[in-house]
């Protein structure tokens, strides 16, 4: 075959391909099946009957068939209107579709190709720092440790835009079960009491003598108040004292987190929530944890407040529904 | 020679050469053998014909994803009894589930802590 000849089939192809990836194509067919083809069918019967009772004779006649023309003409608009309609309908369905299929590749995405050279960076300091490739002096080992310090903050930055990400776009399962708040709350006291530990600061707790147990995604919630804990002891200076408070109140378990730091101005009470809003640049963290916090709580239907005094402190309050069961996504 | 001979053997199923390199000097350094394979095709191929001792295994693998090599292994009767521990950046805890249920001995999520995985694979390989 020659080049003309592959062109033309090349293009036939094309168009073969486009006229069966179109999407319209079905559903031009099911529209002229469901409206177009039932109308045709009733008009022909309405005429048929018109011509044996004989009224489609003289005057009454013609002022039939007018009137008839006009509704056949009323019909077809009113048909092209909806045909519109729905097409449009379809093309914002596919773009949703689309735009869904996006945030899941970009997730994957940016999983697959900045955790594994975190990761690698990670092994590879690691290893050197260990001794594996050779000795190590101590100056070498204190770079390597600052080295260290980065790619966590690293690491965490990238797990935080992540989780926010999915949480944003509706991706991320919420498996809801039975939590236990004060255990919960005592176990994040746990794992957080070296950190506060090493700068003198006291983790005081007033927890409710009943069992509290609200319907939620336990890791998540768990996040939440680990969040608030962490941020508490950050922001109070050493051999202050933090207070976590759980009791329940009417139908929520209430949550709160008292630091006896610095505090935050009113101006920036609403600030604090929104995406890599950091007051404190020196403090370490992604500025994401609040907002992702603050996701996660709305997502069990409850909500964080914020009350602060400038050099007294600042008090956080988780407030979680005590019955989610059947509620919301 | 004879430490060699009885060191345990790590196959890293793994695309990413830069981390299949660091893993590889990390599991050296605690006299391990390893042996690497950059997608699920040769992972497979490699788990047939040195039978390892442990497999880690990446899930976002080319040639037909870590899963793939997962069912591959549990299917056949040569390698069904090979321990696997799962490496992944995908979060999510299905996969989780999935992989648990398909009886891997560990599951990691990267970047993970180096000791960490070496305590993970002196307990798997002790057992």
């Amino acid at each position: 075959m020659n080049k003309k000849g592959e062109a033309k089939e090349a293009g036939y192809g094309l168009v073969l391909q486009e006229l069966q990836e179109n999407p319209y194509r079905k559903f031009n067919l099911a529209f002229s099946l469901m409206v177009i083809l039932p109308f045709l069918v009733f008009l022909y019967i309405l005429v048929s009957k018109l011509f044996t009772l004989n009224i489609l004779i003289g005057n009454i006649g013609i002022v039939l068939l007018i009137a008839l023309f006009i509704s056949i003409c009323g019909f077809l608009i009113g048909v092209r209107i909806l045909k519109n309609i729905l097409k449009k309908l379809i093309a914002l369905a596919a773009q949703a579709k689309h735009s869904d299929q996006l945030k899941s590749t970009f997730v994957a995405t940016v999983s697959h190709e900045l955790k594994n050279p975190l990761t690698s960076i990670k092994t590879n300091i690691y290893n050197i720092s260990a001794g594996f490739t050779g000795e190590v002096n101590l100056e070498q080992k204190n770079i390597l440790g600052l080295c260290q310090d980065t790619i966590d903050r690293m690491s965490r930055l990238v797990n935080d835009l992540l989780d926010l990400h999915k949480i944003e776009a509706g991706m991320t399962d919420v498996n809801r079960k039975p939590c236990n708040v004060i255990e919960l709350s005592e176990k994040q006291i746990r794992e957080l009491g070296v950190v506060a530990g090493a700068r003198n600061i006291q983790i005081v707790k007033e927890f409710s003598d009943t069992k509290l147990t609200v319907w939620a995604d336990e890791d998540k919630l768990a996040r939440v108040i680990n969040n608030l804990l962490s941020n508490a002891i950050k922001f109070t200076p050493e051999a202050g004292i933090v207070t976590l408070k759980v009791y329940p109140a009417d139908n929520f378990a209430r949550i709160e987190c008292i630091d006896t730091g610095t505090g935050i101005e009113a101006d920036n009470l609403e600030k604090i929530f929104s995406k890599f809003e950091r007051l404190n640049s020196v403090k370490e963290g992604t500025g994401l944890g609040l907002a992702i916090s603050k996701d996660i709580a709305e997502m069990h239907r409850g909500k964080i407040l914020v009350e602060s005094e400038i050099g007294k402190g600042s008090k956080f309050i988780l407030l979680l529904p005590r019955d989610l069961r059947g509620r919301g996504r | 020679m004879t430490n060699e001979r009885n060191a345990k053997k790590i196959l890293i199923v793994e695309d990413g050469k830069e981390l299949l390199l660091s893993l590889s000097i990390l599991l050296k350094s605690q006299g391990y053998l390893t042996i690497g394979a950059p997608d699920a095709l040769f992972g497979i191929s490699l788990a047939h014909k040195e039978r390892p001792d442990l497999i880690i295994l990446d899930l976002g693998l080319p040639a037909g994803g870590g899963f793939y090599v997962l069912e591959s292994i549990n299917d056949s009767i040569e390698t069904n009894d090979i321990p696997v521990m799962i490496l992944t950046g995908q979060q999510g805890i299905e996969l989780e589930e999935k992989a648990r249920k398909m009886g891997v001995a560990a599951y990691l999520h990267k970047p993970f802590e180096p000791k960490e995985l070496l305590s993970r694979v002196k307990e798997i390989l002790d057992r």
